[in-house]
C-alpha cells in the first residue's frame, strides 16, 4: 500500500468508524473538525513511529504537521 | 493613558509594573521572554481605535501579540469577547451581535455552554475581576517573583488567575501552546525550563505530566480545577511536585472560583474523591432540596447577555446545576449534575445544545448526544432519501459548534432513536447500543 492509503486506513479505522477510506479526502482538515483531538494526536504520533520506524520527538513538532492525510504523508516522507 | 477612568484596575496595575520595572519578564512564550516594557510597547501600538468603541472580539492565538491587543482594548475601556476555539463565520457574528451591549464596566465577555443551541454570554464586570485578582494574589502569594503556568486557552475563566492576576501583580506568565498542550515532551521541557512557582490546570495537565517520571521542585502552589481528578492521578502529585501545597478549586464561568480545598498530596491518593472544600471568603452558599449547589460570589457576572432567559440567576444567587453533598465536617463534595452538562477536557458542554444544533439541519431527522469517559458520542438519523454520512455530519458540527463540542464519534442510523416512555431520547440505551460501543471508536 502507498503511504497515503496506509495513513487514510488508520485514520478512518481509529477515528472515523463507519467511514470508508475512499470517502476521506486527503486534504480533509482533521484538526478543525475534531476528528483527531489533542489526545488523538498523541496516539497518532505513537502509531507513526511504529508503522514507519520514525523517531519522533514531540518537542520539535507543531500540530500543523498532522492537519490532513496529505500533511501527514509529507511529514512521513520528509523524515 | 488618558482613558484612566474606564480602564479596569487590574490593567492599570499592569501599566504601573511596566513603568516601574520595564525589564521584568511578563510572558514566557515559545522559548522567548517578553518583558513588561516590551509588552507595554506592543499594547501601546494597538491603542489605535477611539476609546470606548464598544465590544471587541478577540480570536487570536495564545501569543504576546494577542495578550497585548486585549490589554489595549481593556485600556480603552472596551469589553473584550473571548469566544471558544473554533468559533468563526456566522457563529462568531451571532455572538458579537448578541454581546454588542454589555453592561457598563464590563471587561470580559466569556461564553459558556447553553441548552438552546448557542453559547450563553457571560459579562464580567471589571470591578469584580479586580476583587478576584485581590483574592487570588493573596491566596497564592502572586507577586513579581511568581512564575505562573497558563495551561488553559485564553477564553477560559482560569486565565483570570494565571494570566490577568499575574500581570496585575508583576509576575511572569508561562504560555502553554493549546495545540501542544497534551504532548508530554513539549510540556515536560516547558516546565523544566521555565520553573513555574504556581501551576493551575484541569486534571489532563497532570495526566500528561505524569506520563514521564519528572519532578518539578519549583512549584510552590499546585491547583487542580475544572473536573474530578482520579485517585490514580492524585497519587502522582507528590512525585511531580515535591515542594508544593496542593489545592482543589471549584468554580464556574458565571461565578468564578467559589470553593477551595487544600489537601495533603501524600494522603490524597487514598481518598475516593477530593472534596471541593469550603467556600472562599465572601462566598455565600445554599444547597437546594435536590442537592443543587447555589452560590453567590463577590466575583460573579450580573446575569447572561442578550435575550437568554436568565433561569440560573435569581437575584444574587446562581444555580450551578452541580449536585453536592455536605459532610458533617462542613466539607462539600460534588456528586453529579441535574442537567445534561458534561465536562470535555475541562470545558462545559451541554449535550442538549449539541443535539439542537444538529436537529436544525435539513438532512437530520433526529440526533442524540451522549457522554462517556469525557467524550461525546453522537447518534444521528437522517431524513429518508438523504445520504447522510458521518463525515457530512461532522462538517455540520464544525460549522455550528465550537471544537470542544464536536463529538468524538458519530454514528448514522436508519432506525428511530430509542426513546423513554415519556418520549425523551433514551441516552442510556443509545450509549449502550449505538454510540458507546468501544470497538471502533478508537478511544481505549
Amino acid at each position: 500500500m502507498q503511504t497515503t492509503q496506509i495513513i487514510t486506513a488508520f485514520i478512518t479505522d481509529q477515528y472515523l468508524p463507519g467511514t470508508s477510506p475512499a470517502d476521506l479526502d486527503a486534504d480533509y482538515d482533521l484538526l478543525a473538525t475534531g476528528v483527531v483531538d489533542s489526545l488523538g494526536l498523541v496516539r497518532l504520533i505513537d502509531w507513526l513511529q511504529g508503522e514507519f520506524g520514525l523517531d519522533i520527538d514531540d518537542r520539535d513538532l507543531t500540530p500543523e504537521a498532522f492537519r490532513s492525510v496529505s500533511a501527514i504523508r509529507n511529514f512521513v516522507e520528509g523524515r | 493613558m488618558n482613558s484612566g477612568q474606564v480602564t479596569p484596575e487590574f490593567v492599570r496595575a499592569f501599566w504601573r509594573h511596566a513603568r516601574r520595572r520595564p525589564a521584568a519578564p511578563a510572558l514566557l512564550h515559545d522559548g522567548t521572554t517578553v518583558s513588561y516594557g516590551e509588552l507595554a510597547r506592543l499594547a501601546q501600538a494597538c491603542l489605535t481605535g477611539p476609546p470606548g468603541a464598544g465590544l471587541a472580539a478577540e480570536t487570536g492565538p495564545k501569543s504576546p501579540g494577542t495578550i497585548a491587543r486585549i490589554l489595549a482594548f481593556l485600556t480603552q475601556g472596551r469589553p473584550v469577547l473571548l469566544p471558544p476555539a473554533g468559533t468563526s463565520g456566522t457563529a462568531l457574528a451571532e455572538l458579537c451581535q448578541r454581546g454588542a451591549s454589555p453592561p457598563d464596566g464590563t471587561c470580559f465577555v466569556l461564553t459558556t455552554s447553553g441548552s438552546t443551541g448557542t453559547p450563553k454570554l457571560v459579562p464580567l464586570p471589571g470591578s469584580r475581576v479586580a476583587r478576584f485578582v485581590s483574592w487570588a494574589a493573596r491566596q497564592f502569594a502572586i507577586g513579581p517573583r511568581s512564575v505562573v503556568l497558563n495551561y488553559a486557552p485564553l477564553n477560559f475563566d482560569l486565565c483570570l488567575l494565571d494570566v490577568w492576576a499575574t500581570l496585575a501583580r508583576g509576575g511572569s506568565v508561562v504560555l502553554v501552546d493549546p495545540g501542544r498542550a497534551v504532548w508530554p515532551g513539549y510540556l515536560g521541557d516547558l516546565l523544566a525550563s521555565t520553573c513555574p512557582t504556581i501551576v493551575q490546570g484541569v486534571p489532563l495537565l497532570y495526566q500528561v505530566l505524569a506520563e514521564r517520571a519528572l519532578s518539578f521542585g519549583s512549584a510552590d502552589h499546585v491547583i487542580l480545577t475544572g473536573d474530578h481528578a482520579p485517585a490514580a492521578l492524585r497519587q502522582r502529585l507528590p512525585g511531580l511536585f515535591p515542594a508544593a501545597r496542593c489545592y482543589n478549586i471549584y468554580g464556574c464561568t458565571e461565578t468564578n472560583d467559589s470553593f477551595l480545598h487544600e489537601f495533603d498530596p501524600a494522603q490524597a491518593g487514598r481518598l475516593p474523591a477530593l472534596p471541593i472544600g469550603q467556600p472562599l471568603p465572601g462566598v455565600r452558599v445554599r444547597i437546594g432540596d435536590d442537592g443543587e449547589l447555589v452560590v453567590a460570589t463577590p466575583f460573579q457576572a450580573p446575569g447572561y447577555l442578550g435575550d437568554d432567559p436568565a433561569m440560573r440567576f435569581d437575584g444574587d444567587w446562581f444555580r450551578t446545576g452541580d449536585l453536592v453533598s455536605r459532610e458533617r465536617s462542613g466539607l462539600v463534595y460534588l456528586t453529579g449534575r441535574n442537567d445534561f452538562q458534561v465536562k470535555v477536557r475541562g470545558t462545559r458542554v451541554n449535550l442538549e445544545q449539541v443535539e439542537q444544533v444538529l436537529a436544525g439541519a435539513d438532512a437530520v431527522l433526529e440526533a442524540a448526544a451522549v457522554a462517556h469517559d469525557g467524550r461525546i458520542h453522537l447518534a444521528v438519523r437522517g431524513r429518508p432519501g438523504t445520504a447522510l454520512t458521518p463525515l457530512a455530519v461532522r462538517s455540520l458540527c464544525t460549522e455550528r459548534l465550537s471544537l470542544a463540542m464536536i463529538p468524538s464519534s458519530i454514528a448514522v442510523v436508519s432506525a428511530p432513536l430509542p426513546r423513554t416512555v415519556t418520549g425523551k431520547v433514551d441516552r442510556k440505551r443509545i450509549l449502550r447500543d449505538i454510540a458507546g460501543t468501544p470497538a471502533g471508536t478508537g478511544h481505549p
